[in-house]
């Protein structure tokens, strides 16, 4: 990997370590504080040319209808109103009354369509821009990004989530998402109170002992294991960790996002996006509403209304919005005739037609992208394929879509297979 | 445990009559030639509202499987095994691994029978004795454990409850993990548990709060389901026939031959009335849906749901071309044991993506002969030579089954190795088993591990204040001969002795330090920290 050859590189030119021993070298080389200093500042150059990623994940699904593609008056439009918004002529559903108040910033693709109608499936896909087939275990896109503008020295992840979210797959732990439960909180167990030349003493014996078991056959769990010391190691000395948590944010700031899970989710994104992460997801769940979807969406959206028009505000006023990816999505759509089933109807899988939100990053806000019919069931107007989405999110990352990513035994894939950039979609 | 064959009471002769019905079906529908639609006579169906009545119904139809006539005469070992195997590697099997020793014989069964690593007398008197059948006479020996029980019980409770949804306060894994110890430690065939797990019909007792049925331990497979036809449908394929359908529920199979349709018609199986098939276009369109099983076996028209359940899993398990149902058992006691699976527990997508197929399909068909003994299957794979070698990693499909995969332990076997040095802490187990969870339905080869688990290890308060305060640390303060402090520190963490490289290192290191205490602590430290810590080698 990468990590491998740039510390050896440095290492080499302090002589004697060899490759196997760079865990040790890891540790030596955060004790050498030109390397440490060097690696701030690439970091800091990073942070300024960067482009990042704030993914929200509405995991269920949440249904077209009552986001960003209302039906009113129409048989299936159900209970769902109209609303308008910042952007003459961009009509949303009622619930998000907020992010209607910012449509200038925001472009919405009304003319998704995609493949995968069960949740595991449509997850893969839309994390991964790939259909779960074969044995293959395709990365999250933010592993990608992680490996592609990630400092690979960096001393935080260079990809966090904010909940449980899939693999780094084949890329493996050197851009696995580190994933936290509750914002807001440094991770657990980060510190310790061994002196430093005491640690060094431990892991430089520790190092002795899994060369060993390298040498008894269990080479690749090792140099897992010793990647993810390393990694450790420099997490716990990192200045950067103060992002993971409020200190030093003025008192109203957690109340502009809001106070529940999502919201601090969302402000914690955005501190790590300032301090270098380039990609973060925030997951909320509660969107697979087979029952019940009008009052589902009244006790659901106004946590994503407020904390994503806050966080979307707030990326502007720092500056950040024009680095940074905004998208806010979930695995489909739903069905846009209303079921049957009891006790109160609501919407069931429907991956025909479904839409997601897209800001900053260069896209052209103040839009809404496709069409539907006017009962919802049918694109009218440009259709989007996935492999469209993941292109324009490569373009707005600056990542080039037709690189080839190589499997661990060396099969070359394409990043995003076919498609291309949503038309219109940048300014 | 099943009854077989005890025709003493009244009822008998309408058993008889019934379970010549089911047969019946059985084989016409195995035939499978269309005959002429008769208006089905009704059937007069015993109560089958008790599982016991449900188990005696199944032991009858048990009883006249054809497969049980051919079983006595026909027997596989663990070296036919071998055979059988390397005849398949071809020329892979050049690259066999050695056989490994005794030391690495005992860590790696204990971990796979009991979850527990052999505690040093153990060790020593294994490694000491002269009988050449001791590895064998181990496996048995601890196939009759509580632990083995547990461990097992564990494993299953895991996959059962792992990605379900249902309400907490609905379902109790404990319950379910407390019968499955039971029915794995007094030997309980592989079927009986299938069916006690499928064909259980919970009640809600309204009466008492939560109350759901899910203290009793069966039920709890159905609760984990939440009762739901199409999840029951989906599980039971993908647990007891290894066999991934979930996707069906919306279209056909993107690349297996299942249909959407089929999908269906298996979740009607378990619908306590007429089941409906929305359309996948409108689900307000729904069309009714009979129930048939994946092989095309339709249950007696009037059969009532409980009675459509118990049948449900008597074509699970008897029909002999149902060769998932018992593939499925031994692929994952094989993937667990050997680190690889002849195929992705469950995940199978056309039977061509078996490896190695010949072989697990010969140990699945005499799983069945045995009347799908549980233990049989252990102590053929841990008997044969291909469980007794060295590991390697394997990177290739080539190289499968040539060596055994280093395995990460899973979380419940790390806690009780911690546990072990530390004495019981729950706070400290909680926090092991949620950092250290794994899916136990995925291969070893796809699972990871974390920054979370290294800084855990590392750094934990409560572990490295117990740690130092343990029992393992105050008997090796007391020895005062370096080397025997090195062996005892290694027999207690890795239950291994020290290799001579590693005393000279860690004799030096003890030499080199002021503090003797604290070198200790961090001697304690390192091994906990290394991965051979949590692996299985």
């Amino acid at each position: 990997m990468q990590t491998d050859a740039l510390l050896h590189l440095n290492l080499n030119r302090r002589g004697e370590i060899s490759r196997r021993n760079f865990l040790q070298a890891a540790s030596l080389s955060v004790a050498g504080s030109t390397l440490l200093s060097q690696f701030q500042l690439n970091a800091e150059e990073l942070k300024k040319e960067g482009r990042s990623c704030i993914l929200v994940w509405l995991a269920g699904a949440p249904s077209q209808m009552e986001t960003w593609d209302p039906k009113p008056g129409t048989p299936n439009g159900g209970e769902t109103k109209k609303i308008s918004t910042q952007t003459a002529g961009v009509e949303i559903a009622h619930y998000w009354p907020k992010i209607a108040s910012v449509m200038n910033d925001v472009a919405l693709i009304r003319s998704m369509t995609g493949k995968e109608a069960a949740h595991e499936r449509g997850t893969y896909h839309l994390h991964t821009g790939h259909r779960m087939l074969g044995i293959e275990r395709f990365p999250h896109f933010g592993s990608v990004v992680a490996k592609e503008i990630g400092d690979p020295h960096s001393d935080i992840p260079n990809f966090v989530s904010i909940g449980q979210t899939l693999s780094s797959g084949f890329l493996g732990v050197q851009v696995a998402p580190f994933i936290i439960d509750r914002p807001g909180q440094l991770p657990a167990n980060v510190f310790n109170n061994t002196p430093e030349s005491r640690q060094q003493r431990r892991l430089a014996l520790l190092s002795q002992q899994e060369n060993d078991f390298t040498e008894a056959g269990a080479e690749t769990l090792v140099k897992e294991q010793t990647k993810l010391y390393q990694k450790a190691n420099l997490m716990m000395k990192s200045p950067r960790l103060k992002a993971f948590k409020f200190d030093d944010e003025p008192a109203n700031m957690q109340q502009a996002y809001g106070k529940t899970q999502l919201g601090q989710g969302l402000l914690v994104a955005r501190r790590l996006v300032e301090a270098g992460v380039p990609f973060v997801e925030v997951r909320t769940g509660g969107w697979d509403m087979h029952n019940n979807v009008f009052k589902g969406m009244e006790r659901r959206a106004p946590d994503v209304d407020q904390g994503l028009s806050q966080l979307l505000i707030d990326l502007k006023q720092r500056g950040l919005l024009e680095k940074t990816l905004v998208l806010c999505m979930g695995e489909f759509g739903r069905t846009p005739k209303i079921n049957a089933r009891p006790p109160v109807p609501g919407r069931d899988h429907w991956v025909k037609n479904f839409n997601l939100l897209m800001a900053g990053a260069g896209i052209k806000g103040g839009q809404a992208i496709g069409k539907t019919d006017e009962n919802g069931q049918e694109i009218v107007d440009s259709p989007v394929q996935v492999d469209d989405l993941f292109r324009s999110m490569c373009k707005a990352m600056q990542i080039n879509a037709d690189m080839e990513l190589h499997t661990p035994i060396g099969r070359p894939i394409k990043l995003v297979e076919n498609g291309q950039v949503i038309k219109g979609l940048f300014g | 445990m099943l009854k077989r064959a005890q025709s003493n009471s009244v009822v008998s002769n309408q058993w008889i009559i019934l379970v010549t019905l089911i047969c019946l079906f059985l084989t016409t529908t195995l035939a499978a030639a269309p005959k002429k639609k008769k208006k089905a006579p009704p059937l007069n169906l015993p109560p089958l509202k008790t599982q016991e009545q449900k188990m005696q119904l199944l032991g009858y139809i048990r009883q006249s499987m054809p497969i049980r006539k051919i079983a006595r005469r026909i027997s596989f070992s663990s070296a036919d095994l071998d055979q059988a195997l390397e005849q398949q590697l071809g020329p892979a099997a050049k690259s066999l691994t050695k056989i490994i020793d005794d030391e690495t014989f005992i860590r790696r069964v204990y971990l796979d029978l009991t979850g527990e690593l052999p505690k040093p007398a153990r060790i020593k008197s294994f490694l000491s004795s002269q009988n050449s059948r001791k590895r064998s006479i181990l496996i048995d020996e601890l196939l009759e454990t509580e632990a083995y029980a547990r461990k097992w019980a564990r494993y299953w409770t895991s996959v059962i409850f792992y990605d379900s949804e249902a309400n907490k306060n609905r379902i109790s894994p404990i319950a379910l993990e407390d019968w499955l110890t039971e029915q794995f430690q007094k030997g309980a065939p592989w079927d009986y548990i299938t069916v006690m797990l499928i064909s259980a019909t919970p009640q809600r007792n309204k009466a008492v709060r939560n109350d759901y049925g899910q203290k009793f331990g069966p039920n709890n497979f159905v609760l984990a389901c939440e009762n739901k036809s199409t999840e029951l449908a989906s599980q039971t394929a993908r647990i007891f026939m290894g066999i991934s359908i979930k996707c069906a529920e919306c279209h056909d199979h993107p690349f297996d031959n299942w249909k959407r349709e089929q999908f269906h018609e298996l979740a009607a199986f378990f619908h306590p009335s007429t089941y409906k098939m929305p359309d996948p276009d409108d689900p307000t369109v729904k069309t009714t849906v009979k129930p048939r099983f994946l092989l095309g076996e339709k249950p007696y028209e009037t059969m009532k749901s409980d009675a459509r359940r118990v049948s449900i899993a008597a074509y699970l398990a008897y029909n002999p071309k149902n060769y998932w149902f018992a593939r499925a058992y031994v692929n994952r006691v094989w993937s667990e044991v050997i680190g690889d699976g002849f195929y992705d527990v469950d995940s199978l997508g056309p039977d061509s993506d078996v490896i190695h197929k010949p072989v697990v399909n010969r140990i699945a068909a005499n799983f069945r002969y045995k009347d799908f003994d549980p233990k049989w299957v252990f102590r053929l794979i841990l008997n044969s030579k291909i469980y007794q070698r060295e590991m390697r990693t394997i990177s290739s499909t080539s190289e499968l089954f040539t060596a055994v995969r280093p395995s990460r332990l899973r979380p419940d076997v790390v806690a009780a190795s911690i546990e072990n040095l530390t004495g019981e802490d729950k706070a400290l187990n909680k926090e092991i088993m949620q950092v250290f969870d794994m899916n136990p339905s995925l291969p070893q080869g796809s699972l990871e591990g974390s920054i979370q688990q290294a800084l855990l290890l590392m750094n934990n308060a409560s572990l490295q204040s117990k740690l130092s305060a343990s029992d393992l640390k105050k008997q090796l303060v007391a020895i005062s001969a370096d080397e025997e402090l090195v062996q005892e520190l290694y027999l207690n963490v890795l239950a291994r002795h020290a290799t001579e490289q590693e005393v000279e290192r860690n004799v030096n290191f003890l030499k080199e330090s002021t503090q003797r205490e604290e070198a200790i602590d961090d001697l304690i430290w390192v091994l906990i920290n290394s991965t051979e810590f949590r692996t299985k080698r």
